[in-house]
């Protein structure tokens, strides 16, 4: 951790400056967001703004090509450079994500799928599996251990997956647009549970296009177009008072 | 002579269609996941050189193939052919089948959704571990409809044999046909083979069965 320094900063995601782009398409130009613990940040905007680009350069599943990216003040990204294999692996204990398509694993209980990552990393395998049933509980899918996700509908497996990312006891969650490939009836259930997780105090970055529930749940709303953060502020601000008229224009589609 | 003398003698050469069968079977099966993750490599040259064998393996005959690898050495190298055909002729077959299930794997493995890379990733999988617990056994599943039908044809395959005198089955059954000048054996060995595939359609059936317990 030779490259790792402590910061006084006490947030526990920092992003500085981050650029990316694919090929000659610039996706993310000079983001810069902290993330404090026990809040949860919303990140909404048109789609190709940038919001799940931004969220993929922050696991590590895109390479940004410049900028900084710290975890408890400790630099994962710094200038675009990459901290070892070794460190990433470390880093990647601090953070879960919940995607959009939920990529359970198709072939494992659902127990498996939310107790086998914890072992792999040396837990003992009856504690993993007794807070996976727990987090599966709180998730609202008592009895439902031994099912194997095409048995579960998608508001089933979207909970599944989040209790799979808990189970690696995060101390940040990002979700990725979580409710959109579910159908409408159903986006109801995962959204409670989410909102549950933000009472809890758990750190959350989530990207969706679910404006109630993003006003609701905020600490702070950032609107993204273009591959910049046009305006963030509270829920109240960016949602009743947005300053920007590209903010504007935004959330007067979702008013009709 | 009669029907029954037949049979038995082309029983005799059963060991050796099984023997072709099974050591095929067990050699083809690994080689051809080596050969896939090759064919898949990022180093170019690797991949590209990869995908030259595969074509002319399967763009080759099979008969030639066997021919190459039993007498290639003598023409080439004035080296002795093997004593024990059986070497060679597993060789060749485990070689042209491994191309085939190379395919098939890279097919399988290219059809399993990035996503379940992507969550194996951030839940701090190994690529190893990626590969073993996730991948591969998604992989198996889907390709079983395809491995099953290679199997099938390795079965009548093994009838190709004959073409470097390996005394298996159908080997036997030409030279009495030829002797005989029947064609009797020839039926023979038609039953033979059913039969034979009967038993590997049934396992290879129980085998997708054990694999039903999950969709997707």
């Amino acid at each position: 951790m030779a490259e790792t320094i402590q910061k006084e900063s006490a947030a526990i995601l920092e992003i500085r400056g981050l650029q990316k782009a694919f090929g000659e398409n610039t996706v993310l130009r000079d983001i810069s967001l902290d993330v404090e613990p026990g809040n949860v940040v919303s990140i909404i905007g048109p789609s190709g703004s940038g919001k799940s680009t931004l969220l993929r350069c922050a696991t590590f599943l895109e390479t940004a090509d410049g900028g900084d990216i710290l975890y408890d003040g400790q630099y994962a990204v710094r200038g675009g450079v990459y901290a070892p294999k070794a460190d990433l692996a470390r880093f990647r204990t601090r953070y879960g994500l919940v995607f959009q398509s939920f990529n359970l694993f198709p072939h494992y209980s659902v127990m498996r799928n939310v107790s086998e990552a914890p072992i792999l990393h040396g837990q003992n395998k009856d504690e993993a599996q007794e807070y996976a049933r727990s987090l599966l509980k709180k998730m609202g899918l008592e009895g439902k251990e031994n099912a194997y996700p095409f048995q579960l509908s998608g508001g089933q497996q979207q909970r599944v997956a989040i209790a799979r990312a808990l189970a690696m006891k995060p101390e940040i969650l990002f979700f990725d647009e979580p409710t959109s490939a579910l159908d409408p009836e159903l986006t109801g259930e995962v959204l409670k549970v989410i909102r549950q997780l933000a009472e809890e105090k758990m750190t959350m970055v989530v990207v969706t296009h679910e404006m109630p529930f993003a006003k609701a749940v905020s600490n702070r709303v950032i609107f993204m177009d273009g591959g910049v953060i046009v305006e963030q502020g509270d829920p109240i601000s960016v949602f009743d008072h947005p300053k920007e008229e590209r903010t504007k224009q935004f959330l007067s589609v979702f008013e009709r | 002579m009669t029907l029954m003398t037949m049979i038995m003698k082309m029983s005799e050469g059963l060991g050796k269609t099984c023997a072709i069968f099974f050591l095929t079977v067990l050699f083809s099966l690994p080689l051809g996941m080596i050969v896939a993750l090759l064919r898949m490599s990022k180093n170019k040259v690797v991949s590209a050189v990869t995908r030259f064998i595969i074509t002319v393996l399967r763009g080759t005959p099979l008969m030639l193939q066997l021919l190459a690898v039993t007498y290639g050495p003598y023409y080439l190298f004035g080296a002795g052919v093997a004593r024990n055909k059986l070497i060679p002729v597993v060789i060749a077959f485990s070689i042209n089948y491994a191309a085939y299930f190379a395919e098939i794997y890279r097919g399988g493995i290219e059809s399993i959704p990035v996503g379940q890379y992507e969550a194996a990733e951030v839940l701090g999988y190994t690529k190893m571990q990626t590969f073993m617990r996730i991948i591969l056994p998604q992989v198996v599943k889907r390709i079983m409809p395809s491995v099953t039908n290679e199997i099938v044809t390795l079965v009548k395959d093994t009838s190709m044999a004959f073409t470097v005198s390996y005394q298996e089955m159908f080997t036997i059954g030409k030279q009495i046909a030829n002797s005989q000048t029947s064609f009797m054996p020839f039926l023979v060995a038609g039953v033979f083979y059913y039969l034979f595939n009967l038993i590997v359609d049934r396992v290879m059936g129980r085998v997708e069965k054990r694999l039903d317990y999950y969709k997707g």
